[in-house]
């Protein structure tokens, strides 16, 4: 479905940031990408997204549900590049939800591109797009919280609404960008366990830090190392492997996620702004 | 370094202190002039100051939404360099222009009357406003609007869907702010011509009919300080609601 | 760490559907909408006038082109009255600053030698900033006469208004510890206020007198328009006599003079802050 060939990124002094990156994912598969921190994982989502411009080669996104079109995700602009990224649904490290929205009202955000940009603006979502984002918030186990201000959940919630955002985004692939970096491990588990079932019906193409967790939800893991991929197929890797493509940070990846505090998330009530000053 | 300036201020001012005493009591018997405020006008006081609070409660929607407009064009994650520059710089332009000075251009142009008193009011918004929105758009975090414009959404719908919902209480709190302020001014512009119970005054003040002069400020100290309790009623209302319907 | 149990429990029946929220909505906007169109209608509001009287602003604009900026050179007494202005504000905050300091300490909770004193001098600054300075003007103009002095002591007087709320606000925050451990040594009240309250406040003090210098001097111009003196009094002026070209002129002085001062006092506090830092 998502076909990367050639992939490559320089910065303007010429050095390689992504190499001939090149990827395949196809229907029913949960891809991990693995690598050292700075060897290029997330900066190839990003060029897949068209958030970073990538210098040359190709990415297409082909989807079988709308009579087989195929898109073409690096050239495209405009309109072209809204109408890619609607078949994208993204998951961030950070969440980036919009923190004073309800939980239904972010996660109905995920249709945006599918409606009228004047309904969006002039009216929003009907009630039938409501129910099924809250069809959408019941997969990840969050419909109880739909009428939350988002800024008030964890972190862990806050992850499962953007799941279900990008459930409600009916996407023709699903792109997550370390979607358990900042997760404490319980809720790691708990948002892995939500995105394997996930990639059954749609395929997964997640970056992680975690080599247990790609071993024990991946269906295939690709690594990359400096900006070129230098492993592709099955997730359980060996030791030796792992050492290839860590190198010297191996010792961190594989020691237990750290339980440090989530980040302060819920700034429900932020000061006032300083009023005085205006008068 | 300060008694320097102090003494070419003091000179600049026309400071005297001969005859200080004699025109502070001359001021103190003025003040007698005053007493007791003139009670049976009240009546007639209370056209005027609806018409003063009026001219705030039309100006105050009006600037909000220019302010909206030159605080979108002012926030760097929004527009583009160029616009952001012309908007900063005409809001820096507008703080510098007292409303009094709008207003006058405005009388000088179209004639006394509410719609300028109400123009001027709401363009005087835009450099405080302008400002203040601009600066709380550009505090949004940019990657909550880089994974909203990620499912596919337009500029304009990023706006409305996550950059307005992010800054709506600053926003709101702000524009009841701005409402309070307004009705402060709108007393000052009235005596220039905008009317209201700045203008009543103003002219009780040149007719010397101080004690309606005093009823007229009673009136005014009534209106600014009930602007105050409700401003500060309803802004505490918006920020720890959060929730905005 | 997991607060998914946690949260309070929400069925999901009680979620507001999109289309009650956009009545709602609606109906709050309706009724704002109704209500100032109804405020406008009483007001004799023509809005269209920006369209069927623009050519008049459209004619303004032509007669005040191009703004007559020789009156720079020709017309030496300008840099008075620019100085004027601003020797109004400045004097006015020095002495509105030095007379709230004092007062101040009248209003606050700690230091007040009274509570009825207290709510008394509150009452004095609430109705201080609330009276419109252009009312205190008009008097202040009865007792001195026209001019730049009476100016002055009118932004002196709403300075202190403002300046006594902050400055007594600022008072109340102080940490009530250094003024224990003063007061325990048997030092007189006075003696408190001097060693442990003053020090704690200054830094507060100084950034809200340059704050009302910025807005004195805004006033300060306005004021000179009622006949205060001073650069607003010469805008006047021309705008009485229809000299259009030397009212862009003043315009545009005005907003050099304005934004020139919040650079300088920008400057001025930022030197102040820095030196004092450096004397630590």
């Amino acid at each position: 479905m998502l076909h990367v060939e050639n992939l490559t990124k320089k910065l303007p002094d010429g050095r390689l940031l992504l190499d001939r990156v090149s990827l395949k994912v196809s229907r029913g598969e949960f891809v991990g990408i693995l690598g050292a921190s700075g060897a290029g994982k997330s900066l190839t989502l990003r060029c897949i997204l068209g958030l970073t411009k990538a210098d040359s080669g190709t990415a297409t996104l082909h989807t079988e549900a709308c009579g087989g079109k195929s898109y073409d995700l690096l050239t495209c602009k405009g309109r072209e590049q809204r109408n890619c990224r609607r078949r994208m649904g993204v998951i961030f490290q950070g969440f980036n939800l919009v923190k004073r929205l309800r939980v239904l009202d972010n996660v109905m955000i995920g249709r945006l591109a599918r409606i009228h940009p004047l309904r969006s603006w002039l009216y929003g979502f009907t009630d039938a797009e409501a129910a099924e984002a809250l069809e959408a918030l019941r997969r990840v186990k969050m419909d109880m919280h739909a009428d939350r201000i988002t800024g008030s959940l964890s972190g862990g919630e806050m992850q499962r609404v953007a799941i279900a955002r990008a459930i409600f985004q009916k996407p023709a692939i699903y792109l997550a960008d370390e979607p358990i970096a900042a997760l404490d491990p319980s809720n790691s588990l708990g948002i892995m366990k939500l995105l394997a079932p996930l990639a059954q019906e749609t395929p997964v193409v997640g970056v992680f830090h975690q080599p247990e967790m790609t071993a024990r939800f991946c269906t295939r893991v690709v690594a990359i190392k400096a900006g070129r991929v230098v492993y592709d197929g099955d997730p359980r890797l060996s030791h030796n492997q792992l050492q290839d493509i860590y190198g010297d940070e191996l010792m961190q990846v594989l020691r237990p996620a750290p339980t440090t505090p989530e980040p302060a998330i819920a700034e429900s009530s932020r000061s006032l702004p300083v009023l005085a000053n205006f008068a | 370094m300060l008694v320097p300036l102090v003494i070419v201020s003091a000179w600049l001012c026309q400071v005297r202190f001969s005859g200080l005493w004699h025109d502070l009591g001359k001021g103190l018997e003025v003040i007698r002039f005053f007493f007791p405020p003139d009670w049976s006008s009240l009546r007639e006081m209370a056209g005027p100051a609806l018409v003063t609070v009026l001219l705030a409660a039309l100006a105050t929607p009006l600037g909000v939404l220019l302010s909206l407009g030159f605080g979108l064009a002012g926030a760097r994650n929004i527009a583009p360099p160029w616009l952001r520059t012309t908007a900063r710089a005409l809001i820096g332009v507008e703080r510098a222009l007292p409303e009094i000075i709008v207003l006058l251009l405005l009388v000088a142009a179209l004639g006394v009357g509410p719609f300028p008193g109400v123009i001027a009011l709401a363009i005087g918004s835009v450099g405080m406003l302008g400002k203040l929105f601009a600066d709380a758009i550009e505090e949004i975090d940019p990657k909550v609007l880089e994974s909203v414009s990620c499912v596919g959404a337009t500029r304009w719908q990023v706006i409305r869907h996550a950059v307005l919902p992010e800054v709506m209480p600053a926003f709101l709190a702000n524009s009841i702010f701005r409402f309070e302020v307004n009705i402060r001014a709108s007393v000052l512009l009235g005596a220039v011509g905008a009317g209201g119970i700045g203008f009543e005054l103003s002219k009780a003040m040149s007719l010397l009919e101080y004690e309606r002069a005093m009823m007229a400020v009673l009136v005014t100290l009534l209106l600014v300080f009930g602007a105050e309790r409700v401003s500060d009623w309803l802004r505490a209302k918006v920020m720890d609601g959060g929730r905005l319907a | 760490m997991s607060t998914l149990t946690a949260a309070p429990a929400l069925t999901p029946a009680a979620y507001v559907p999109p289309s009650a929220q956009f009545r709602r909505r609606m109906i709050w906007l309706g009724s704002c909408a109704l209500l100032m169109v109804l405020g406008g209608v009483y007001l004799k509001f023509k809005p269209w006038m920006l369209f069927t009287d623009f050519h008049h602003l459209v004619r303004l604009g032509g007669e005040m082109l191009p703004p007559n900026l020789a009156m720079l050179w020709h017309k030496p007494a300008l840099f008075k009255t620019i100085g004027e202005t601003v020797a109004m504000s400045f004097l006015g905050t020095l002495l509105g600053g030095a007379v709230a300091f004092v007062l101040a300490f009248f209003a606050s909770r700690n230091t007040a030698p009274h509570r009825l004193l207290r709510a008394f001098t509150r009452l004095g600054f609430g109705l201080e900033r609330a009276t419109p300075n252009f009312v205190v003007l008009l008097v202040l103009f009865i007792a001195f006469g026209y001019g730049p002095f009476a100016a002055m002591l009118a932004l002196a007087l709403g300075s202190v208004g403002l300046f006594g709320k902050l400055f007594a606000d600022a008072i109340e925050q102080a940490d009530p510890g250094p003024c224990e451990s003063v007061a325990s040594v048997g030092a007189t009240r006075l003696q408190v206020i001097r060693y442990a309250i003053i020090p704690q406040i200054l830094p507060s003090v100084v950034a809200n007198s340059f704050y009302a210098f910025d807005v004195n001097l805004r006033a300060a111009i306005a004021l000179g328009v009622y006949g205060g003196g001073g650069i607003g009094f010469e805008l006047q002026l021309a705008m009485k006599v229809l000299r259009y070209p030397d009212v862009l002129a003043l315009i545009l002085f005005i907003i050099v003079l304005i934004t020139g001062m919040e650079r300088v006092s920008d400057f001025v506090r930022r030197r102040l802050i820095q030196s004092s830092e450096s004397l630590k």
